[in-house]
């Protein structure tokens, strides 16, 4: 490695040195009892998929350019030189490690391997040596915020395409709607709520039909919610996507903003928006809310088969929306069984930090890693698998083939939609 | 279908959720030749501003887009 890239390198690792990540990186005392509750190792034992491990990979080059034991004598600190084997392992510990967080839990210093698997995912992406599919989708979000008054008419047609369906699930005629009324209000200036969904259909007609069920006054946003720039642990493409969101609401003065089923879009809007006059809500929330409001009725004679929910770990145990999901299922009439005893210890799916996203690169080290969650499903005997993020969503669905298990995954806002009377 | 256009390869992306067609173009265009194209058909409306944005940041060329009452047909001449 050239000594001015390795330069780059180490100011990057810099920018990142918070009070907190220094903590983090002073802090491990190597008591070991974070190694079982990584779903990596606890389904391949081998050291290099312990938290503790996977941290240490970065802690040594801070020791090295950071610390004066490291830089006079670097062998007694365990310290180690940045260099291209460093960069390999950088990467192997970033992509082997989902950002789930259960590790934090149960370290009694709250230590939290996440964020410092984001200075090996920053001094990739520095080096030019990061997921090149990831950035390519983080450019391609970019772009799309950048281009957006030219994508303005093809994003409408595109949702006129989505309207049928939409009043379908909400079961009304189009005749039946109140003057001025549309399947997918958007830019509407004064709305109560704006929903950020995905790019996808399946992201946008079931949450459609619910808001209008309710009687919502809500407006779609222009953009996506996912954050690809927080997969590929860019902060300023992070930033920019998140940005243009939060502009969005202001100019629109909603009142709330609420994230479709996409964990990272929720953890990224609810933590880093910063203070903003409006609230930020899952759709999930949004539901159960209507629910209890009597906003919303729903067939409780639909579901007549055992389901399980999994929680997405940026949604629950890093953004706190633990109960409404378990309310929604209850009012849909579910015959539900629990996943962990405390939802806080759930199992990640194996698919977060993008992994997912990396597609069949990644797919033989996700299903692996994923043998204590589909362990954890099939003990349940649920035969429909809820959950509340496409990722995880997509990962379940592949782990669900790969184990034959015989379980179906769903969307549960979608089950909402489905379920909806009038 | 397009008379004029020659297409090298087609790719059938109909039922995948957005992102993935644009996932599996930027992979597939790396089969063809620089300047030769591809007919990427999607059925997801989400593709109707993935596919602009993805050609721009990648540096391809979107030749022409044809929407049917279900398909979103794309033809992507690779220039990178
Ligand atoms: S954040 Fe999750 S995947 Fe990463 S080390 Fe901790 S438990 Fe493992
Ligand atoms: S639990 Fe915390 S202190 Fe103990 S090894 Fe794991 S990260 Fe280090």
């Amino acid at each position: 490695m050239e000594e001015k890239l390795r330069e780059e390198l180490i100011k990057l690792f810099e920018s990142k040195l918070s009070k907190p990540m220094q903590m983090y990186l002073e802090t491990c005392s190597r008591c070991g009892i974070c190694t079982p509750a990584c779903h990596a190792y606890a389904s391949m034992p081998q050291a290099k998929y312990t938290p503790a491990y996977r941290a240490e990979v970065v802690r040594r080059i801070f020791k090295k350019y950071f610390k004066l034991q490291g830089k006079i004598a670097p062998a007694l600190g365990a310290a180690k030189v940045l260099d291209e084997n460093t960069l390999d392992e950088l990467y192997e510990a970033a992509y082997s490690c989902t950002g789930c967080r259960r590790c934090m839990v149960y370290c009694p210093f709250g230590i939290d391997t996440q964020q410092i698997m984001s200075i090996a995912k920053l001094l990739l992406i520095g080096a030019n040596a990061e997921p090149e599919l990831l950035t390519m989708l983080a450019d391609v979000s970019v772009s799309k915020g950048e281009g957006i008054e030219d994508m303005k008419e093809s994003f409408m047609q595109g949702l006129k395409r989505l309207e049928d369906q939409v009043l379908e699930k909400w079961k009304m005629e189009a005749g039946e709607m109140e003057a001025g009324e549309t399947p997918i209000p958007i830019d509407v200036e004064g709305a109560d709520l704006l929903y950020v969904a995905l790019a996808g259909a399946h992201s946008i007609i079931p949450a459609a039909a619910v808001f209008n069920a309710a009687g919502e006054k809500w407006t779609l946003s222009f953009f996506e919610a996912v954050n690809f720039g927080a997969f590929v642990g860019d902060p300023t493409k992070t930033k920019l996507i998140l940005d243009r969101i939060v502009n969005e609401a202001n100019r629109l003065k909603v009142k709330e903003v609420c994230i479709c089923e996409c964990g990272t879009a929720f953890r990224v809007m609810k933590q880093m928006s910063g203070s903003q006059p409006f609230e930020v809500s899952s759709i999930t929330d949004v539901h159960a809310k209507y629910i209890r409001e009597g906003k919303i009725k729903l067939d409780k004679s639909k579901l007549n088969l055992p389901v399980t929910y999994h929680d997405p770990c940026q949604i629950a145990r890093n953004g706190g929306v633990i109960d409404a999901p378990r309310y929604v299922l209850q009012q849909l009439g579910a015959d539900y069984r629990e996943l962990s005893a405390d939802p806080k210890y759930n199992w990640c799916c194996g698919g977060g930090g993008g992994l997912v996203a990396m597609g069949d690169e990644t797919h033989d080290f996700r299903m692996k890693s994923a043998k204590v969650k589909a362990d954890q499903v099939q003990q349940t005997e649920a035969k429909i698998l809820a959950t509340a993020c496409e990722n995880c969503h997509a990962q379940l669905s592949d782990i669900s083939k790969h184990y034959n298990m015989d379980v179906e995954v769903k969307y549960l806002s979608s089950m909402v939609a489905d379920a909806l009377i009038q | 279908m397009s008379d004029e256009i020659n297409v090298d390869k087609v790719m059938d992306l109909k039922g995948m959720p957005c992102p993935m067609p644009i996932v599996k173009v930027s992979k597939g265009i790396k089969d063809v030749e620089v300047g030769q194209v591809i007919q990427a058909i999607s059925t997801d409306p989400g593709s109707l501003t993935d596919f602009p944005a993805w050609a721009r940041t990648s540096g391809n060329e979107i030749l022409k887009t044809e929407q049917t009452e279900e398909e979103f047909v794309f033809y992507i001449k690779r220039t990178a």
